[in-house]
């Protein structure tokens, strides 16, 4: 306390100033408007500057979350396309029918997951995401991230699993080229990340370069009209029944952060419809 | 002491009203001779820095309620009160050879005391037209107007100090 009063006493001409310079500076800017107005403009610019560079650097703090609510907002609108695409489905075959009330399908969640672990140079690549079993992922999942197509859960942990990439030879992909009802089997050939390969379109479908791949739905795990990939061009076959295009894919594997694991609601129940349909041509089968 | 008070009340009066009159001229449109300080660079060398801060102040503020400026010159005597022991002991570093606390042509030489004079009125000229400008954008008009009321401001100093000397050296 004594060092404090012994400071303020030697240097009490400074506190004198500052006093008496606040309060000039204080009559000056209230009584006199030309700087009055000068100052406002320029303390406005000044603190525009500083809200303006602050804001520039603690934007970047927010960009996970931010990240994180687009995404479900996405898995929301997606579902709710799906489900309206659905919608629009059953209006077209019941047209005739207009008493006939079609059923709203909500077949699809989305589980928001942040890859931890990726590669892309390996022969046979994998994933790994922060989102176990206890989150809701189940083995044969489906993945996609805001560009496209990703890859299909493989294995569950309870905090963690294990994603087969697209880029993946062991991953066979049900796509067909959009506006068209021909499907081929999409696969990595295990040379870009940014390309794969479409097999098996047949060939009377018509297509130009340039034309996009989506899914085809003929699966439990990915949904219809999913965007794979372009049509980057054709690639020399043996067979002459069908094409073998080079797709250019939609996803940048190299870049994923934020994913999401495809629940189908109807999974189960399409299971065991296609095994009862399996054992019951069993039984005839039998029978016969 | 009390002698040397009254005198310095009557220069603070004197110099007010002598302002009041001086802030009507501006010659050229530019020169405003700024005579009231002459009351801050009269100031005893020897009086407390707090004092002479003070007494500046309230001299400057006096000022801007005759000239309707307020804030402007209580500013720039703040600072050139200040400044001023600085800008003495730059031409006058040996305080203690002064004889006569009160700077003067006969305490410190003409030389000395004139540039002493030219500096804290240079000094003072720049700070109140730089706020009066507040900007850099007539920099040009700003500095004609810096540089022609310091030397107006400094002439009239200078014709009152020689007026002042010759009245006691007439005394004497």
């Amino acid at each position: 306390m004594r060092n404090l009063l012994d400071f303020v006493i030697k240097h009490s001409s400074w506190f004198v100033f500052l006093f008496f310079a606040i309060l000039s500076c204080r009559l000056l800017f209230n009584s006199n408007p030309y700087q009055h107005s000068i100052y406002f403009t320029s303390a406005n610019v000044v603190c525009s500057s500083v809200y303006e560079l602050f804001n520039n650097v603690t934007s970047y703090f927010h960009l996970r979350d931010i990240n994180e609510d687009l995404q479900q907002r996405n898995a929301m609108l997606e579902n709710e396309m799906v489900s309206l695409r659905n919608e629009i489905n059953n209006y077209k075959m019941l047209l005739p029918d207009t008493n006939a009330v079609p059923e709203v399908y909500q077949h699809f969640d989305f589980v928001i997951a942040h890859v931890i672990s990726n590669s892309v140079s390996q022969p046979y690549n994998y994933i790994t995401i922060n989102r176990g079993s206890d989150d809701g992922i189940r083995p044969e999942m489906g993945v996609v991230d805001q560009n496209g197509v990703v890859g299909i859960v493989n294995v569950v942990g309870r905090h963690s699993a294990r994603i087969v990439s697209l880029l993946n030879p062991n991953l066979r992909l049900s796509c067909k080229v959009k506006n068209s009802d021909f499907f081929g089997s999409l696969v990595w050939d295990c040379e870009s990340p940014q390309y794969a390969v479409l097999e098996e379109l047949p060939r009377h479908v018509e297509f130009e370069n340039g034309d996009t791949i989506i899914t085809s739905g003929y699966s439990t795990v990915f949904p219809e009209g999913l965007i794979v990939g372009v049509i980057d061009g054709k690639m020399p076959t043996n067979d002459d029944n069908f094409y073998t295009l080079r797709i250019r894919l939609t996803t940048d594997f190299s870049r994923l952060s934020t994913v999401r694991a495809i629940k189908n609601n109807m999974k189960d129940e399409l299971r065991e419809l296609e095994k009862a349909d399996f054992g019951n041509s069993n039984k005839e089968r039998g029978k016969s | 002491m009390s002698k040397s008070a009254l005198q310095f009340t009557g220069l603070f009066i004197g110099m007010l009203l002598a302002q009041a009159i001086c802030n009507r001229i501006c010659l050229f449109g530019v020169a405003v001779p700024m005579v009231f300080i002459y009351f801050i660079i009269r100031l005893p060398m020897n009086l407390s820095v707090n004092w002479v801060i003070c007494l500046s102040f309230f001299l400057g503020l006096g000022v801007d309620i005759f000239g309707d400026t307020q804030g402007m010159n209580a500013l720039a005597c703040t600072v050139l009160a200040v400044c001023r022991r600085s800008v003495f002991l730059l031409y006058f570093p040996r305080e203690d050879d002064l004889g006569n606390p009160i700077p003067s042509i006969r305490s410190l030489g003409i030389a000395v005391y004139a540039k002493y004079m030219v500096t804290a009125v240079l000094l003072y000229c720049t700070v109140v037209f730089l706020i009066q400008a507040f900007a850099l954008k007539h920099f040009e008009i700003t500095l004609l107007r810096i540089i022609s009321s310091t030397i107006l401001t400094f002439l009239v100093l200078l014709g009152f100090d020689s007026i002042a000397t010759t009245r006691r050296e007439k005394r004497l």
